[in-house]
């Protein structure tokens, strides 16, 4: 396969008058890992949902949905044979235990039994949840369901994998872990799409992001080169107001940019010896000089402010 | 990644693998799940038998020992797919989620629906049997003919799923499911020819008896079961049918929209 696996072309999403998807487009080449970032409510898991059929598009005309050359409307259950889905919630039966959450989910997908067993012992080994498979589900850490919905999204050898925000509320090991597993998925030719609001998550992993604002794309593209391209070099941040009118009357460097709120004040800069300088004129207190991250591009492209839908 | 194409699993598979999950789930407390059907009828026989039959000796030419026999195991089996398909899928949309996880495989929202009324049917049959083997040891169920039971009780108990689901499909608050329970089936119970005869009823209400789905689950198991036969058991049957395929048609198009949002 060697076109993209999906294709969005402007798709439209309301929900009782309010546009959750509004004239998105993008495509997701094979055996990347693609990552929608957004605030909450910006759209994202509507998206992921659009793709399976778990919510469905407006019937706008000029729009597309593609995926595996197939139109979720028309051929979901060829999309959902070939994909692995990661919801949100972990919704697993907790009537009964990890290998018989498995089991069904086989039944589901059409595996025969002594296929579905051995499957079922490689992916629960491969994502260190061996011990674990006569488990009760309500035993289970929040870490271990995580990783048990992801090796149910794994059952059926998908070729993409469907995450809505993977590492949300877990622990710095189990996301590392997470990430690491998701990384061999994708160099063993998978191809990832995932929601998240963690920007480091995004730039550990993703490829390529794209940047949803009040359910339209803002900004697209791989996440180092946007740290490079559409952002200063260096920040320096005062989180403590006292002594702002200082610094903003020693500000001389050229091409600062200067943003403040009531309660801090940073200034974006290329220069970093120019930073420096005026970060070593203040006294000591709550003030860092730190490079900048995805993080700042992110909050530079959809603004500080909450919004009504957070 | 695979090799092959994968294939997408035929429409008797999908079904098979979502009543599947029901089994998974009710046998897994198998002496919790399974003494009660068979207890139930057991309690019903003592009461009756010791109480209530010593004042009620017949009831339409039988005694009324058979007369309630040849009926609890289809009501049996309305009340087992009732709950079934009120509290135990209002659970599974609403608190579980377990149908957005089930979607996500290759199963449409028409698939997960049919294959909970078969299994509301299974369970159906399944509780149906029990009050058969019971009141047949007790000899209050004339046999081979008592065994009819066992396939209309999969009949009532599909019927009474799907109408079920389209009651659950209204609700938003899981205590409305009382209205449904005390409102609707447990009249129902008493006005279906469970435990007297319709033809007492007033002429008056009675063609509002022949609209309960109840009845003709019970005439379909009672009149062959006493060997009475009439073209009027092949309307039941046809009522049956048409009840359970016109509440699943429309509860689908219903839930789809709670599910697929």
């Amino acid at each position: 396969m060697s076109g993209p696996v999906i294709i969005f072309d402007n798709v439209h999403k309301s929900y009782r008058g309010v546009k959750a998807v509004d004239g998105i487009s993008f495509d997701v080449p094979p055996s990347i890992c693609f990552g929608l970032l957004g605030r909450n409510g910006a759209g994202k898991s509507t998206i992921l949902r659009i793709l399976y059929r778990k919510a469905e598009r407006d019937s706008t005309p000029s729009s597309t949905v593609s995926v595996f050359g197939f139109d979720p409307e028309r051929d979901e259950l060829a999309i959902k044979c070939r994909s692995g889905v990661v919801p949100q919630e972990d919704n697993l039966d907790e009537e009964l235990d990890v290998t018989q959450n498995l089991l069904v989910f086989a039944k589901l997908y059409g595996m025969p039994r002594p296929q579905a067993e051995a499957r079922i012992a490689e992916l629960l080994d491969f994502m260190e949840l061996g011990e674990k498979h006569r488990a009760n589900i309500r035993e289970l850490s929040g870490g271990m369901k995580r990783r048990l919905v992801i090796v149910r999204a794994l059952l059926n050898q998908p070729r993409l994998l469907i995450l809505d925000e993977p590492t949300t509320g877990l622990d710095p090991q189990v996301r590392h872990s997470i990430w690491e597993k998701l990384r061999q998925l994708k160099r063993g030719g998978l191809t990832i799409m995932l929601t998240t609001h963690y920007m480091d998550e995004a730039f550990q992993l993703c490829d390529d992001v794209l940047i949803v604002e009040k359910g339209q794309a803002v900004l697209r593209g791989n996440p180092k080169a946007l740290v490079e391209q559409h952002i200063e070099r260096y920040v320096l941040e005062l989180t403590e107001m006292t002594q702002a009118q200082q610094v903003l009357a020693q500000l001389s460097l050229s091409d600062a940019r200067v943003e403040r709120s009531d309660e801090s004040l940073r200034i974006y800069a290329g220069d970093y010896g120019g930073l420096q300088r005026l970060s070593d004129q203040l006294a000591p207190g709550e003030h860092h000089l730190r490079p900048c991250t995805l993080e700042d591009v992110f909050l530079k492209a959809t603004g500080r402010r909450l919004d009504a839908r957070q | 990644m695979r090799d092959s194409e994968p294939r997408v699993a035929g429409l008797a598979s999908r079904l098979f693998s979502i009543w599947y999950r029901h089994m998974r789930v009710y046998t897994r407390n198998l002496i919790s799940n399974g003494l009660p059907p068979f207890l139930e009828p057991v309690i019903f026989l003592l009461g009756v038998g010791l109480g209530l039959g010593r004042y009620i000796a017949s009831m339409d030419g039988v005694p009324y020992l058979v007369f309630l026999a040849t009926a609890l195991p289809v009501t049996s089996a309305m009340f087992t797919s009732a709950y079934e398909c009120t509290f135990g899928t209002f659970v599974r949309l609403e608190f579980q989620k377990s149908y957005d996880g089930m979607i996500a495989a290759p199963v449409t929202v028409a698939d997960l629906f049919v294959g909970e009324v078969l299994w509301a049917g299974t369970k159906g049959l399944f509780f149906s049997a029990c009050v058969v083997i019971v009141m047949a040891a007790f000899g209050a169920l004339p046999l081979p003919m008592g065994v009819v039971a066992v396939p209309i009780g999969f009949l009532t108990g599909a019927m009474f799923g799907a109408l079920s689901l389209l009651v659950t499909s209204f609700v938003k608050n899981i205590n409305h499911f009382n209205f449904y329970f005390t409102g609707f089936l447990s009249p129902m119970f008493f006005f279906s020819g469970t435990v007297f005869p319709l033809n007492s009823l007033p002429r008056a209400i009675r063609p509002l008896a022949e609209l309960m789905p109840l009845t003709h689950a019970i005439r379909l198991t009672r009149d062959p079961t006493l060997a009475r036969f009439s073209g009027v058991l092949l309307a039941d049957l046809a009522f049956l049918v048409l009840v359970t395929i016109v509440a699943a048609h429309l509860a689908i198009r219903r839930l789809r929209r709670r599910i697929v949002v």
